[in-house]
């Protein structure tokens, strides 16, 4: 399939909550766990206030933090999407401790974030929480339509929004939700350029360097094993102290 | 029946085979469930959590060792210790002979005491590492979900180094255990005056000749012909 995206138009979203029902109740979530949160943010004093009710969920990265430091393969990238395959999730919680927009949770010992409702999509439905939007703020296809519907919608939202823009262009390789935005990212609590971290030094360097390390002794050990086990017997049975050759390396400290 | 007598000398103690022991599983069981985050051919040990569960289980034994082995056997604890960073002139020359020693051969080296400079390193990098595995564990354990991407990359970086710089040491240090016949120090804590002779010589002088540091065992030689060369005698005279 193709890259596909999700887009979320601030300017539209009311913070009724549909999405966060909707999306608990259709993925059978557990007591306590949520994949969106919907956070209102106000800035400014009365009466020129300004803000949005910003989406807290799986940004899908391109470049997905999580998905590089995960150990176990839980987390995949898929048609553009962040995937995760609960039955392998070891809980280790590197997810959490990199997600440069801090979604990840540890929910009874395994990962809480979003897992895509690439199933209903697949099933040429939507997703729970694009199915449910009462505002039409949410829609979901490929990428590049998402895309240009998010740039058209941002030009038309500057007359009344002088600072609406769109956000995930290019962030983290590009993200797979695609936001239009009514303020500034640093506004909204969005890092306008979060750094992909140098995880290749750890995962690409590091850990390869000590597998490889550990193997290489454990192959160069089991080689010389057969080698130095026939010249030891031979040094304790006497057979080589008997040769010229011994005589020559003889430590002069030993007296055997 | 003939008999033949062999000389044995008491390396280990118990209480140091026992820490030895209890060291060694522990380490075995973090690095088992440690490789499962790092080696995928092992990641379906992870799923689940219960690797990690056995893994701080064991983190708890470990990091505990020098402990148990300070309460039982301070000596022994102290002169590990002081042993591992004393090095002499003997100790540079060993070393320089230790591509021979690699290869089985012994002769050629210094005479060395209780412990040669090879196992000097061994353990002073035991130590260290110890303490460089036991604090980043430490830290990914406690500091979990407060660390930050720099802190985790930091914490499982050192973590990862100190584990594969152990388990170097430990292919090391299973391979001279069985080139040179060294595993009953660590079962029944005696080693052949022999080996002693040939690997530690200064240290058998030391030791008072007579038990428990030397001990005689007198055992039994098998009755020759043996029962399953019998019918092959015959059948060669037949």
């Amino acid at each position: 399939m193709a890259q596909l995206a999700m887009l979320i138009d601030l300017s539209r979203c009311l913070g009724c909550q549909a999405c966060v029902i909707a999306c608990k109740a259709g993925r059978e979530l557990l007591p306590g766990e949520r994949w969106i949160e919907i956070r209102e943010v106000v800035v400014g004093r009365f009466p020129d206030l300004r803000g949005a009710f910003v989406p807290h969920r799986c940004f899908h990265c391109a470049e997905a933090a999580c998905v590089q430091v995960c150990p176990t393969g839980a987390l995949y990238k898929r048609d553009g999407f962040t995937m995760v395959d609960f039955g392998r999730c070891s809980g280790c919680g590197y997810c959490a401790e990199v997600c440069p927009f801090h979604v990840p949770r540890i929910v009874d010992g395994r990962v809480s974030k979003c897992a895509t409702c690439l199933d209903l999509i697949q099933a040429g439905q939507e997703p729970w929480c694009v199915q449910t939007c009462p505002a039409g703020a949410l829609q979901c296809g490929p990428r590049e339509e998402i895309l240009a519907e998010a740039q058209a919608r941002a030009v038309a939202l500057r007359e009344r929004y002088p600072n609406a823009q769109v956000y995930g262009e290019t962030q983290m390789g590009g993200l797979g939700v695609i936001l239009v935005l009514t303020e500034p990212p640093e506004v909204l609590g969005l890092p306008p350029r979060p750094q992909p971290l140098p995880i290749t030094v750890w995962k690409g360097g590091i850990q390869p360097l000590s597998l490889g390390a550990i193997f290489l002794s454990a192959l160069t050990s089991g080689i010389a094993f057969f080698i130095a086990r026939r010249r030891h017997l031979e040094e304790k049975n006497g057979a080589f102290a008997r040769s010229g050759k011994a005589q020559a390396s003889h430590h002069p400290n030993r007296k055997e | 029946m003939a008999f033949r007598t062999t000389r044995w000398v008491l390396r280990y103690r118990p209480s140091q085979r026992l820490v030895h022991w209890v060291h060694a599983i522990a380490f075995f069981v973090l690095l088992l469930t440690g490789l499962a985050l790092i080696w995928p051919p092992l990641s379906f040990l992870a799923a689940g959590g219960l690797s990690r569960l056995l893994h701080r289980a064991a983190a708890v034994v470990f990091l505990l060792t020098p402990v148990l082995y300070a309460l039982l056997d301070f000596g022994g604890l102290r002169d590990l210790v002081r042993d591992s960073f004393t090095y002499t002139r003997e100790d540079l020359e060993w070393l320089k002979g230790f591509p021979g020693y690699f290869l089985g051969r012994t002769s050629h080296l210094p005479p060395q005491g209780r412990i040669n400079a090879g196992q000097k390193i061994h353990h002073a990098l035991t130590i260290l590492s110890y303490f460089t595995i036991s604090g980043s564990g430490l830290i990914l354990w406690l500091g979990k979900g407060s660390l930050g991407p720099t802190g985790l990359l930091i914490a499982t970086s050192i973590h990862d180094l100190s584990m594969a710089i152990m388990a170097v040491l430990t292919v090391g240090h299973i391979y001279f255990t069985f080139v040179y016949d060294a595993l009953p120090a660590m079962t029944t804590g005696y080693v052949t005056e022999e080996y002693a002779r040939m690997e530690h010589p200064l240290w058998l002088a030391s030791l008072p000749s007579e038990p428990p540091y030397v001990i005689e065992v007198r055992e039994a030689i098998p009755e020759t012909p043996e029962e399953h060369i019998a019918p092959l005698e015959k059948e060669a005279a037949g």
